[in-house]
């Protein structure tokens, strides 16, 4: 196991939000964290990516300490989209997703022959090739969340942490990028991201582990965690499990 | 305030005055004694200059933070001082002297001027959540009428010794002549602000709402900054730039009194008379027997409340 | 490529203020003689050139290079367009350590100026901290940083009126001029460039706090220790150019914003266009200071502050 959490307990400002958690995230699978508000399902992710500081246990990577490893170095292993992204002045979009290869480059951020092409080829995979001349801050909100996904793929990780990618999305676009996760997931890469909408984890994830009030409930197949009794004590959710008709993947559909 | 005016008659002067002289001078004049007549020339109008000047900044001060509902509101950092300064080095070194008044009307054209330009840059007549912005605004009007003070004071230096006194903010110069230009229109201004403070009140309640109880906001808001204006325009005229009473001074006759405006407006006249007074009083013990300006005094005192009312309220 | 035309033109106007400095001011001294002027010690204008606005011109090269830098670091740390040295009062701060050393100790040797403003500036750099807290708006900051900048000049005035008798050497020194400086404070100028090397190191973490702490956290960036460097770097510029030429405002804040105009906002390039940029603007302020009304002289931080005052309210009614 790749990544993994022991005893892990983390919070702010002295409270736990996240409490002795021991986990073990499968790799090379689509894993969903879920849970209603406050469950400390952002906080968690958070701490998977060395924003926080545990507590309390640890983070654990190949067997090793989150902080024990040096910063560049696990940035070539673990990328992170948060869920709000502030709106860079003066940057243009393809310097933007150009950061993305900082853990590769020298002090000065030159980026080479390879960086370049890595570069061009995370820009057509979020179609935002077109926009490379473009002001970050000229854009509207929909091609912005793409452009900064675009840099954290240009880290080229094999870990892709996201949190509520979806959430400020049209429609169209959420479809669009759950696709492109499910992509980069058969070209090898670990998935681990926050949801808001228990449908589409069902139906794009491969793991999901539910969590409430800082613990974790139920982790699993789609198939086996979602069911009735879950989403009553979890989510306080009167709902029927369906079959999608179309993936044949769980649905619940609210009473 | 009546113990400290009589302090200041007789305290730390060149010429030793005995607390008695200061009294028998004003009761029993005595025609032979100096110190008597030190007193009565010197003294006295020197006291009353700054009880007016300090009563005219605090009532300045509590209009303009019942206007703005900014509680960092007041003249020296709206700009007002600084523009007033300009206002004074423009007329003094450009124009030949023109007198007390002529300065006077100078002071409050330019201090009306920078109060206007930093309410419209820092969208100061929307009440609302926009206070710090108004106090920056406030903070580079300053700036850059200082700047222009100061270029103007080098450049015509024949003229610039008056506008450095004034700058400083001093009271030694204050005499009867100072005490009759200046009276008049301090009475006016602090009538006018007993009158508009019931008005006040209801501002602080919210545009909306004032308006539903039937003031008329646009009148109120005139008048408040005329009078503000025709307030700071004629106590620095007179004495010069002193910065610091008008946010002072209504804070703290607000702890002591509460929010009513009719209450605390007096109060606050009150506490500005004998906080100028204190302070000039004690510009003249600092480095006795030279004298430091008491608007240097008043400014140190001032920063460090300033930085606490910042820290103290959420922006 | 643009970038590199920028960068030709920015120099190209320096180079052409450098030269305009050394012809105009209260004498004329004809192009063609400048260069003989410099080395030949016969030559009438020698003293001039060589003595007065040489060491002066490239004083003012520096300092605004350094000031400029100072507030490009401070703006990429902060990332609040409000911010820079003389607006969070580390300047004043600068100042004031400044003056009480002249006061108190006038007999004292110069050479330890710089390092007593060093001392200053920290101070109100940390007081500025401990009153603010990291998590502070980008208005409460400014505005907290130009009430402690105002404590410190009411301090500085308190002092200049009770010690009336030094008043002289620090009222010259305190209004940001270049008037008489030369060869002795350029030297003490020159040991603080090694900051500048120092500050173009951290020009790619920069760029990473630019896109918020988690991702720059996420992207291998120390956040809090490139923060610290930063500061203590632009501090540590601020403090020496205040040694110099006293507080010359609003080039630390202007010089950044309209280079970002310019060049965009990598630190790659912002950060050398900026020093060009700063260089260029006091330069300017410098001769019309000398040359609009001779042979009186304006401080070149009052030509600052008429054109940066605006500036700054111009920034403020576009800050959301």
């Amino acid at each position: 196991m790749s990544l993994s959490t022991q005893q892990l307990s983390v919070g702010y400002h002295q409270k736990a939000i996240v409490k002795h958690i021991d986990l073990n995230l499968p790799e090379g699978k689509i894993i969903a964290l879920l849970g209603p508000n406050g469950c400390g399902k952002s906080t968690l992710l958070k701490a998977l990516a060395r924003l926080l500081t545990p507590m309390q246990g640890e983070v654990q990577w190949q067997g090793k300490a989150l902080h024990k490893i040096p910063s560049k170095q696990l940035a070539r292993q673990i990328a992170l989209l948060p869920q709000t992204q502030p709106i860079p002045e003066g940057i243009k979009v393809k310097d933007l997703v150009a950061y993305g290869r900082s853990p590769y480059t020298g002090f000065w951020g030159r980026t080479n022959q390879a960086d370049q092409e890595i570069i061009h080829q995370v820009m057509q995979e979020t179609g935002i090739s077109e926009l490379a001349e473009q002001l970050v801050s000229e854009l509207s909100g929909g091609q912005r969340q793409r452009v900064w996904l675009a840099m954290t793929l240009a880290q080229d990780t094999p870990y892709l942490l996201l949190d509520e990618p979806t959430t400020y999305m049209d429609l169209n676009h959420q479809v669009e990028l759950m696709h492109l996760l499910r992509r980069l997931n058969q070209q090898g890469k670990t998935i681990i991201t926050v949801l808001h909408d228990i449908n589409q984890a069902a139906r794009y994830c491969d793991h999901l582990i539910v969590m409430k009030e800082g613990h974790i409930i139920q982790q699993g197949l789609p198939t086996d965690v979602l069911t009735r009794e879950l989403l009553k004590s979890v989510f306080s959710l009167e709902a029927q499990i369906h079959q999608d008709p179309i993936a044949k993947t769980p649905m619940c559909v609210v009473e | 305030m009546l113990l400290i005016s009589w302090l200041s008659l007789f305290t730390w002067s060149s010429i030793t005055i005995s607390p008695l002289d200061a009294l028998q001078a004003l009761y029993q004049f005595d025609q032979d004694s100096i110190a008597q007549h030190i007193v009565r020339d010197l003294r006295l109008p020197r006291v009353l200059v700054a009880l007016l000047v300090g009563a005219c900044l605090a009532a300045a001060g509590v209009i303009m933070q019942g206007l703005t509902l900014n509680p960092l509101a007041s003249p020296s950092v709206l700009g007002v001082n600084a523009g007033a300064a300009l206002g004074m080095a423009l007329v003094s070194t450009i124009t030949p002297w023109f007198g007390l008044l002529g300065t006077t009307m100078a002071a409050m054209i330019g201090g009306g001027l920078a109060w206007s330009l930093v309410m419209l840059l820092g969208s100061g007549w929307r009440t609302g959540n926009e206070q710090g912005r108004l106090v920056l605004a406030g903070v580079a009007i300053s700036a850059l009428c200082a700047a222009l003070t100061k270029a103007l004071v080098i450049i015509e230096e024949d003229q610039a010794s008056a506008v450095i006194t004034w700058l400083a903010g001093s009271l030694t110069d204050a005499r009867w002549q100072t005490f009759d230009a200046f009276w008049p229109v301090a009475v006016v201004g602090l009538l006018g602000a007993s009158l508009l403070s019931p008005s006040l009140n209801l501002l602080q309640l919210g545009d909306d709402n004032a308006r539903n109880l039937g003031v008329s906001i646009g009148f109120v808001k005139l008048i408040g900054s005329f009078l503000v204006l025709l307030l700071v325009g004629a106590s620095l005229g007179a004495v010069g730039s002193i910065s610091f009473v008008g946010l002072l001074v209504p804070h703290m006759a607000k702890l002591l009194i509460g929010q009513d405006h009719r209450r605390f407006l007096p109060i606050a006249i009150l506490l500005g008379a004998s906080l100028v007074a204190l302070a000039d009083t004690l510009s003249r013990a600092i480095i006795f027997p030279m004298e430091t300006p008491a608007g240097a005094i008043l400014a140190l005192i001032g920063a460090p409340f300033f930085i606490y009312m910042v820290r103290k309220k959420t922006l | 490529m643009k970038l590199v035309s920028y960068f030709f033109i920015l120099s190209l106007i320096t180079l052409f203020l450098v030269i305009a400095n050394l012809l105009f001011g209260a004498v004329s001294v004809p192009l063609d003689s400048i260069v003989d002027a410099f080395w030949d010690h016969t030559n009438p204008n020698h003293f001039t050139i060589h003595e007065y606005r040489f060491p002066r011109i490239i004083i003012a090269l520096l300092v605004g290079a350094m000031m400029a830098l100072a507030g490009a670091l401070v703006q990429g740390v902060i990332r609040n367009p409000l911010a820079s040295p003389d607006i969070l009062g580390v300047s004043h701060g600068a100042g004031l350590a400044a003056v009480i050393y002249m006061t108190f100790f006038p007999d004292a040797a110069i050479e330890w100026l710089p390092l007593v403003a060093l001392l200053g500036s920290f101070l109100a750099a940390i007081i500025l901290w401990r009153l603010c807290g990291q998590h502070s708006t980008t208005v409460k900051l400014a505005i907290t940083g130009v009430a402690l900048a105002a404590l410190y000049a009411s301090c500085v005035d308190f002092l200049m009126l009770v010690k009336p008798l030094e008043i002289n050497n620090a009222l010259l020194w305190l209004t940001g001029s270049l008037w008489g400086r030369g060869w002795t404070q350029l030297s003490l100028l020159l040991p603080w460039l090694v900051l500048i090397p120092a500050a173009l190191w951290l020009a790619k973490p920069l760029n990473l706090i630019h896109l918020g702490d988690e991702h720059a956290t996420s992207l291998g960036t120390h956040t809090n220790t490139v923060r610290l460097a930063a500061l203590a770097i632009a501090v540590g510029l601020t403090a020496s150019c205040v040694a110099i030429c006293g507080p010359i405002g609003f080039l630390g804040l202007v010089a950044p914003h309209l280079t970002r105009k310019l060049v965009g906002g990598r630190h790659q390039a912002l950060l050398p266009a900026t020093m060009l940029v700063g260089a260029i603007l006091l330069l300017l302020a410098d001769l019309a200071a000398r040359t609009i009304d001779p042979p009186i002289e304006l401080p070149a931080g009052i030509m600052t502050a008429i054109i940066g005052a605006p500036y700054f309210l111009w920034l403020l009614l576009r800050s959301k």
